[in-house]
């Protein structure tokens, strides 16, 4: 049995709250080269924050760590204070995670494809849940359609859909704007709005930062798989080497 | 809902989704069913026109067909998780890994149990057998057979999937796994049809019984690892 590792202070406790996520000089290697060379940050609860930089930056495989698809090569990933690679079962209830591939079915309807998520996500009110999130993502009247007909961005939008089935304290979204045209993107500023309502925390990595930005708390850049610099409010590095920050306004031409 | 009951349900999702996407997919189930009746054919070709011999040859062929069309068959079913990277989504909900390995094994078995429910028929046929006078042994022989195969098959087709060589790894990997199996089935089927005049029927079932459980248990420890990266 693994050991947990959960830091966390007792209910009014006056040390700082638990971070939504906190890494310790994580890094991820492949091969021989580092897609991840060393990353502390942590995020606040409740805020939205936005990865930025380009492609190779490290973005995709930060979110992929922790959503527990990823294991570190080195260091530590928290989600809610809980190490991701100890009990990724505890990080899996917390999480929910767009990535780049949608992981639907194709011989599927989209109807089938959501059913069956609520159902490993434990909704036992999939029959009136389902139609509800094929609404709200748009594609209602395409829900008995399998989904190998369907098109790049309504793929994205059912993926987007089986994110709203679960009820996530964390959100990460892996360029979550990718093939949507512009009904799609205001769709995903939509859901933004309500995820950060809701009080989740929202972790973007997007190369629409000009779009992200009017929402986000906070950005972080990264470079290289180092953390580069951060901005805004609800994020930070951790790391005594790190770097600069910057005014949240500072990325949006970025 | 406790437990034990969810993870029941969510072992029946994924067998129904997997069943589901068989019976819509592109390489339909039909194909594999050809190709095991193809080998049955060809090996009939291969030991001539001697029906005695055809028919002392019958319970091994039938389960050398199962067993090639067995292997397509599991690994068509994980083969749909790596279309669109689905397989790292399955491992991401926060369910137990047991009930993600009885669930690919239930779509396992069902398939298994399919193909060689058609395929009793064809061996019926083509090497004059009664497969009428074996009974309830020879269904038992080929429900025991089958759990098995799908226990096993879907754990080393877990443990291939992420291969590139997949489709040689696979097979490699999983026909020695399946050799007790194989002995078992076709000793058991040979002595079902023959009305087992030597009383060998039974042990040869509790030995694939055995091995059905060990393999189930082996399964449902192992399968949770080969789902993490």
């Amino acid at each position: 049995m693994p050991q947990t590792t959960i830091y966390s202070a007792p209910p009014n406790s006056p040390l700082v709250p638990i971070p939504a996520v906190a890494t310790h000089e994580v890094a991820r290697l492949f091969g021989g080269s580092a897609a991840l060379a060393g990353v502390s940050l942590s995020v606040e609860r409740g805020r939205l924050v936005t990865l930025v930089g380009p492609n190779g930056a490290g973005k995709t495989t930060l979110l992929r760590i922790l959503a527990t698809s990823l294991r570190p090569t080195f260091g530590a990933a928290l989600v809610d204070g809980i190490d991701v690679v100890a009990r990724p079962e505890l990080v899996r209830r917390r999480v929910a995670f767009l990535a780049h591939a949608t992981g639907l079915y194709d011989d599927l309807t989209a109807t089938e494809n959501l059913r069956f998520a609520a159902t490993m996500l434990g909704r036992a009110d999939a029959a009136d849940a389902v139609p509800a999130t094929l609404a709200d993502v748009g594609l209602a009247a395409d829900a008995d359609r399998r989904v190998r007909g369907f098109s790049a961005g309504m793929r994205r939008r059912l993926a987007l859909g089986r994110l709203l089935l679960a009820e996530p304290s964390l959100v990460l979204l892996d360029e979550p704007h990718a093939a949507l045209d512009a009904d799609g993107m205001a769709l995903v500023d939509r859901l933004l709005e309500r995820w950060r309502e809701g009080g989740a925390t929202v972790m973007v990595a997007s190369h629409h930062a000009d779009r992200i930005m009017d929402l986000a708390d906070g950005w972080a850049r990264l470079d290289g798989g180092l953390l580069v610099e951060t901005g805004g409010r609800g994020i930070g590095a951790t790391a005594p080497a790190l770097a600069r920050t910057a005014p949240a306004t500072a990325v949006a031409d970025r | 809902m406790t437990g034990a009951r969810a993870d029941l349900a969510i072992a029946w999702a994924i067998a129904r989704k997997d069943a589901l996407s068989e019976l819509r997919g592109r390489q339909a189930a039909g194909s594999t069913l050809f190709f095991a009746a193809l080998v049955l054919l060809l090996f009939g070709f291969a030991l001539g026109p001697d029906s005695r011999k055809l028919a002392e040859a019958a319970p091994g062929l039938l389960w050398l067909a199962i067993v090639f069309g067995g292997l397509l068959t599991v690994a068509r079913l994980h083969q749909v998780e790596t279309d669109d990277d689905a397989l790292d989504q399955l491992a991401r909900y926060p369910v137990d890994r047991r009930a993600i390995y009885l669930g690919k094994a239930l779509a396992g078995l069902l398939a298994m149990a399919v193909l060689g429910g058609l395929l009793l028929p064809v061996v019926g046929i083509m090497y004059s057998v009664d497969l009428l006078a074996a009974g309830p042994g020879l269904l038992l022989t080929l429900l025991l057979g089958a759990i098995g195969f799908a226990a096993v098959g879907t754990l080393y087709a877990g443990v291939t999937v992420r291969m590139r060589a997949r489709e040689v790894m696979l097979p490699l990997l999983m026909l020695p796994a399946i050799a007790p199996l194989l002995l078992a089935a076709v000793k058991a089927t040979t002595a079902a049809l023959a009305g087992d005049p030597l009383g060998e029927f039974w042990p040869w079932v509790q030995l694939l019984a055995g091995f059905d459980v060990i393999m189930l248990i082996a399964g449902g420890a192992g399968y949770g690892f080969l789902l993490e990266e």
